[in-house]
Order: structure tokens, then sequence, then C-alpha cells
């Protein structure tokens, strides 16, 4: 029977897990912090959910409201410097994205993360007008997920090329890339026409080819790409010869001297 | 290059040296190899550390280019991305004939541990290797190791480009290359 | 022979034809002063520079996604090839995320030893700074000098953990290994090496140099206010004026305990962060001297004693079935860390370098965000070098000390 493989996140999975394996959680705690207090006090009804996770304030916003709980993060707060702004992919699961921006405080030394959810297919509001670091996060956040960014002075992809498909970071984006990504460079350098002349990739890391004139370099006996150098010699399988097993003849093998 | 004893008297005080087309062009462009600074990643940091001061690179001849156009070796040092390679062959068409590449680095080599979607899987893909540099990264030695080889390898070439046995992507299958 | 293909011989690198008589130039991805793959296309008015627009992706090699794929010990070697001039600020950066997802804390000589790494790793990083700088502005000689010093740092990176460039010499829970004879020793000779170096060397051809001053000053002018709006962090926070440096601030490791000072500067330009690079390399050395006698007083365990999550000691395995049980499960599986989210940032030598973990209870990582300093001081150039001329521009990139494996990871 050929294995299942979902569809809908195509990352690596763990062989083996124990079916009755609870995983635990990270603590979460009430907000008791006094400088966190204040946060959530200026937020008000804004902060649908805070806590504090291993030191960081986290609020959970509507993501319709994301400009107005920076604006107020950043003016009322003092947090004057989006350290990050990037998403995590919950289609499979909930059919949403996370989005999170991780806030610092530069005079308190404290960090909050916003953290928000959108379906897909929804947009967000760029908050670049408040901070310009978003500027490439967004755009990061775009190319990767995909996700569409209001009024966003310049959304275009940054780390992919222009003329890519499928946006990487989604769990439905295999690791190794689709088919488009397999022949990117040949069909962008040569076209298409020289796709068989080139041969697929290879993703194989132990794949060994010892006929191969083109990838291991016979330094000092080069030859032409596809020179015969079996010299005639035709691959064998290895006989292994019966002298290689032991023989337990008990007469002829040597005993153990008595005294010892 | 084979030296013979003259009798400098008899000929006219001219010391001569016979050798062969070959044998003369090539002492000529082994010798003097200038590579053209390809410095892609973490490889580009070991191949600065081979110019500089402990390794010193320019006492074998070599000197790193900044263009290609003055270049002779194109030393691919790093991990070669889908979105760059376009360059990479360009600029090595850009290179003037002949032309030698060394592929610096497991990345280069066969996209090493960066098996995914973004990274060329081996830059012979697209262009023509002569060595291929194992190491992530490479010690600067290494790197000076390779080059000696490219030397050994150029000296043992024809003088006649044509009838060496380098060849690129599309010839290889018995195509006919057509020159640019 | 060449083979014909699609690509045209020469890329547009120049537009001239312009309505608005502007220049369009194109300066990379092969630029060899562009400190890696970084593309600019530049606008510019006679040699003004109207608008800049950086192009980055040129090293994107997917290593967020490598990160989903992988468990938790696979990926530390690729953290390796993040910013790969001080590979083991970003070991470490990504070790402290995990370790505080699982709530351990590494023995105290594995502290005290990664302290001493981490900033060794700065002196090298800000040495191959100083190089690079100064030969893009024209300093040949400082670079063949800032390199001699820099193999020696290299030399007890090697001694260390066996390699030059890529360490992994920092490990989940702990170090892998104690220090090798005599590097205590060699440490400290570099320390004095390092120093007496800094003073004579690059001081006394930098500092009071005339074309040096000429090059830097007033060059690449970030205020204060800018330098937070577009993420800086490091370096170029600092050379705004604003005191703000990780280690003291949120202190990890020993750095609480350790005595040293945080350089800033006012002047806001490319001189004042050359200045403060220097500084830093000096203070790096106070707190290594601090760490040599440290050493000698900690106890011999290098890695956190964590069963559910990190192997026991090789003697343990060898010795011991439930260690052996406990390592196999580890290795073959991956340890599984509590379900949550982490964000721990570290000061490495470009800046604030962090790690955002999503666990969700598997072996392998959720999702993976890497903070990168450089990204955002690539971002900043857009702003930074509008209104600059196109001399200065190659002396900005410089300052930046962007390193294209974390901008484009």
């Amino acid at each position: 029977m050929r294995k299942y493989v979902p569809k809908d996140n195509v990352q690596g999975k763990s062989y083996y897990t124990d079916r009755f394996w609870v995983a635990p959680r990270v603590p979460r705690e009430e907000v008791t912090d006094a400088h966190f207090t204040g946060v959530v006090a200026t937020l008000g009804v804004l902060a649908k959910e805070a806590h504090v996770e291993l030191g960081q304030l986290i609020v959970h916003i509507d993501a319709r409201d994301n400009v107005a709980v920076i604006k107020a993060l950043k003016e009322a707060c003092g947090y004057t410097q989006c350290s990050e702004q990037s998403a995590v992919d919950y289609l499979a699961k909930d059919g949403e994205f996370e989005l999170f921006y991780q806030l610092l405080n530069v005079n308190e030394a404290k960090r909050a993360r916003v953290v928000c959810r959108i379906k897909k297919g929804e947009a967000i509001e760029s908050i670049v007008p408040l901070f310009n670091s978003a500027n490439f996060a967004e755009r990061e956040m775009f190319d990767m997920f995909g996700i569409k960014v209001n009024n966003h002075p310049f959304l275009k992809r940054i780390l992919m090329p222009d003329d890519w498909e499928g946006h990487p970071l989604l769990k439905t984006y295999p690791l190794h890339g689709d088919e488009f990504a397999s022949w990117y460079e040949v069909d962008k350098i040569f076209g298409k026409e020289y796709r068989d002349i080139i041969g697929p990739e290879n993703r194989d890391p132990a794949k060994v080819d010892r006929h191969d004139t083109k990838r291991f370099a016979r330094i000092g006996y080069e030859v032409p790409f596809g020179t015969d150098i079996s010299e005639g010699e035709t691959q064998k399988e290895i006989e292994y010869s019966e002298a290689l097993l032991v023989n337990y003849n008990k007469k002829e093998s040597k005993t153990l001297d008595k005294r010892r | 290059m084979a030296q013979h004893q003259v009798n400098y008297a008899s000929s006219a005080g001219l010391p001569i040296a016979l050798t062969s087309v070959d044998k003369l062009v090539n002492w000529g462009r082994s010798n003097s190899l200038w590579p053209l600074t390809y410095g892609l990643a973490c490889c580009a940091i070991e191949m600065m550390a081979s110019g500089a001061s402990r390794y010193d690179f320019d006492r074998m001849g070599t000197i790193f280019r900044a263009s290609p156009r003055q270049a002779d070796v194109m030393i691919l040092a790093g991990t070669l991305s889908k979105k760059h390679s376009e360059f990479a062959r360009r600029l090595y068409d850009q290179m003037t004939e002949p032309k030698w590449v060394i592929s610096m680095g497991s990345c280069a080599n066969t996209g090493g541990m960066f098996n995914t979607y973004a990274t060329v899987q081996g830059v012979d893909r697209i262009i023509p290797v002569d060595i291929y540099l194992p190491g992530c990264a490479p010690r600067p030695e290494t790197l000076q190791y390779a080059m000696m080889m490219l030397q050994k390898k150029i000296r043992r070439e024809s003088a006649d480009m044509k009838k060496n046995t380098k060849q690129d992507l599309t010839n290889q299958t018995g195509k006919r290359a057509r020159l640019i | 022979m060449q083979v014909a293909n699609k690509l045209s011989p020469f890329f547009e690198n120049l537009n001239f034809e312009r309505d608005d008589n502007t220049m369009v130039i194109n300066f990379g991805p092969q630029h060899p002063s562009a400190h890696g793959q970084l593309r600019l296309v530049l606008e510019l008015d006679g040699e003004q520079v109207v608008k800049a627009y950086p192009d980055i992706g040129y090293l994107h090699r997917g290593i967020e996604k490598m990160a989903e794929n992988m468990t938790y010990n696979e990926f530390l070697p690729t953290t390796d090839r993040l910013d790969y001039i001080a590979s083991t600020s970003n070991n470490y950066a990504y070790a402290l995320a995990v370790e505080k997802l699982l709530g351990i804390e590494a023995p105290r000589r594995a502290q005290v030893i990664r302290t001493m790494l981490l900033e060794l790793n700065r002196v090298i990083s800000h040495l191959f700074f100083i190089a690079t700088h100064a030969l893009d502005v024209g300093a040949m000689s400082v670079f063949l000098y800032a390199f001699r010093e820099r193999e020696f740092g290299m030399d007890l990176m090697e001694d260390y953990c066996g390699a030059r460039l890529t360490h992994s010499a920092v490990r989940i829970g702990g170090v892998p290994l104690d220090l090798p004879a005599n590097w205590l020793e060699n440490l400290a000779a570099f320390c004095d090496k390092v120093e007496y170096e800094l003073e004579h060397t690059y001081e006394a051809l930098l500092t009071e140099n005339r074309i040096w001053k000429m090059r830097l000053e007033d060059v690449g002018v970030i205020s204060a206010e800018d330098a937070l709006n577009w993420g800086c962090t490091g370096v170029m926070l600092r050379g705004s004026g604003v005191k703000y440096d990780i280690r003291k601030e949120e202190p990890y490791e020993l750095y609480a305990e350790l005595d040293f000072d945080v350089p800033v500067s006012d002047r806001c330009d490319s001189y004042g962060r050359y200045r403060l690079y220097m500084e830093e390399m000096k203070q790096s050395v106070r707190i290594m001297r601090q760490l040599i006698p440290m050493y000698a007083q900690t106890q011999p365990q290098l890695m956190a004693h964590a069963p559910k999550y990190i192997s026991a000691t090789k003697e343990d395995i060898m010795t011991q079935n439930y260690a052996l049980m406990q390592h196999f499960v580890l290795v073959t599986q991956g340890m599984r860390p509590p379900k949550g989210e982490v964000y721990v940032p570290t000061e490495s030598p470009k800046g604030e370098l962090g790690f955002y973990i999503k666990s969700e209870g598997e072996p392998y990582a959720y999702r993976l965000k890497c903070r990168a300093p450089s990204f955002f001081h690539t971002g900043l150039l857009q702003k930074l070098l509008v209104g600059t001329y196109i001399a200065d521009v190659v002396t900005i990139i410089g300052t930046t000390n962007i390193v294209f494996g974390e901008v484009d990871r």
C-alpha cells in the first residue's frame, strides 16, 4: 500500500510519534509586570488576549486593528522599533495565517509581540508609515507567503526572482521546489529545448556513477564527455570466495593451552 | 622546455631554447592565471584569505581581477542561487578565450547542504567546470592546490583551443556547437 | 568554444536615454566592493544619487525552509552559513533560542567557553570589517594587516573546533568540547597582539589619516530617529547616539557578571561607526581577559543535564543502557520541545540577531524566522544613499557592514 502523504503540508515529518504522547506547553504567565500591565491597559479593548511567554508580552489582536494597535504602542508605550515582522502558515490546520510584529522598547528594554490572524486571500494593512523597517519585512512576507499588504509603497518580490512561481514558505511548497523551480535556470539561460540535454537535477546526495565523465573530474586523465572509460571491462558482481569463510574444524584449529 | 647546450662563441652569442609552440604558449598561460573575483558566499571569505597576507596568492602569479574581460579563470566561490545563475553565465560569456572555471566548495559543485528550491544543484548545469574543489568551506591551501592542478591541466592542453577536450554543455552530447 | 544561449552578452548596465535627464546605473550583483551579491539600481542626476533601489535575494538559499524540514540539532550547522564571518554567534543565537524554549541552561564551563568564543568571533568579524571597509575606501595595506591578525584568531577557532570558517562550535545545551591544551595561553597572547596592533597599526594608519577622514566624515549620516525607525541595531544604532547593547540591557550568558563598556557615538556618520568598531574590539579583548581566570573555577561539565532533550556524555552512552537508549531516540527522531513560541535576541557583531521559533511539539520547527541585522541595514540603503555622491556609495555600503548570507538567508 502506498504511504499516505498529506497534500496540504508537505514538510518533513517525524517517522515515529508515540500515540499517547501529548506535547507540553511553554508556560503562559499572567501579565504582572508593571510596564506590560500599562501597555495592556493602554490598548484596552483592542487587545483580545494578552499574556507573557518567556519574558515577552504577546498581544493577540484583530487583524483590522493592526495599525491602530501598533500606533498606540509606538506613541503611547515607547515601542520605537519594529525588529521583525513575518507570518506563520496555519492554512492546513485552520485555514489562516498568523502574522506577528516583534516590537522593542529601547528605553525600558522590553519586547512585545503583536499577533493577529488573517484568512487565506485576505490582505493586511501596511505599517510602513509607522515603521520603515517593515518595508523590507512585509515585502519578504509577500514573497514567501503571498500575503498581500495594502498601501505598501513597493510591494514586489524581494528574495525570489520577479518571474518566480509559487511562494516558498507555504507548507504546500516542497523543500526541493516544484517543476518550475527545478528547471528555472535552464529555461532562463538556454531555453526549454535544452532540458533534455542538460538533464534533471540530481537531488540524491549519495548518487555515484563511476562511468560518469562529466561530474567527477578525472584529474590527469581527462577524456571527452561520453567516452567509454570501462576499457572493455563489464561491471561484475563481486564474488566472495569460499576461503573467506572461517573453517571451524575443531581438530585443525588451535586449542588453548590448558594452563591458561 | 628542452634546453640545449649551445656553444655561444660559434652561434654569435645567442642562447637558443628549442620547444614546441604548445609548450611555449601553455607556459605563458599557466603561469599568469588571473582569476575573476567571483565571490558568492562563505567560500569567498576563504578566497579573500588566500589572496591576503598569510597565504599570499600573488606569489603564484595569481592576481584577482574585478573585470571578467581581464580574467582567465573564474573561481565560483560559494552557493549559486537560481536568481543569480543568469549572471554567472553572463559573466562566463564575457570572459575572453582561453578560459577556465574552478568550482570552489560543495555548494558550487553539487548544491552541497543546500538541497533546496533556491539553489542551483551544481554550477556545471550552466557552465563547464574544469576543477571541482571539495570542502565546506575549502581552506586557502586547497584553493592554491586547485590552482596548481589547473596549471598542470593547462600545460597538457593544446595551444589550439579547438583541439582541447573541454566542451560546453551542448556539444557534450555530440550536437554541433554554434560559435558566437 | 562557446554555446549560444538566450542571454544577451551585455547586461543593460546603463540607461542614459531618460526624459528627466537622469541616468540609471546598475551596481552588482557581482561587484567586488558590494560585500557579496548586492545589486543596487541607482538613479543618478549628474553624480548625485536621486533614487536607490537595493535588490537582494541573490544568495537566497531557503535556510528558513530547511529549518522546517530538519530536526533542531540537524539545523545547527546550517546556521553557520548565515553570517559566515562570525559563525559562532549564529550558532549561539540559535542554540540560545532553543534552550529558552526547552527551559534549560548551559553549565558554567560551557558558558565561559561560549562567551569567549562569541567575543573572539566579534574580534574576527570586526577585523574583517576594518579590512574590507578600508579596501573599499582605497587603503589596501590595512586589508593585509587586518587579515594577518584575523588569521591568528582563526587559528584559535581552528584549535578549538577544527574549522576555520564554519565552526558549529556551540551545541544546544552547551558546547561539544573542552578547551584544548594551551588554548588559554594562546588566547591571552592573541589579546595582547590585537590590543597592540589596534593601537600601533590600525589607529595609527587610519584614525588621523587625512584621506580616511575625508572619505568617512559626514558620509552616511543617520539620525537616531531614523536608525530606530529603519530597524538598525548594533553599531549602526549606537553610531547614531542610541545606547542600546543587548549584552548590557538584556544580558545573556555571562555578560551580566563581566565588566565592560558600551561605546556610543553621536557623530551619526561613518567615521563615528569606524571608531565604535575599534573601541568594541578593545572591549572584547577586555572581556576575554576577564574570562580567562574564570575558566579554572568551573566544573568540567560541558552539556546541560536534560535527558529528555540532550544526549548524555559519550562516556555515559558507552557505559549506561538508559543513556544509550535516550541517545538513540534523540538521534533518530530528534528532540521534541514543548509547544510555544520564542524570540531571543542576541548581540551579534553585526547587530541584533534573533531567532523566532514556533514549535508545535514536533521534532521539526513549525516555523523559524531568523531576524538578521543586515537585512534591515540593507533596507536602510534606499534612504541612506539618496542625495550622496556616487563616490560615497561604496563607503556607505561598507559602513553598514552587511553580509549577504544573513540578508538573503
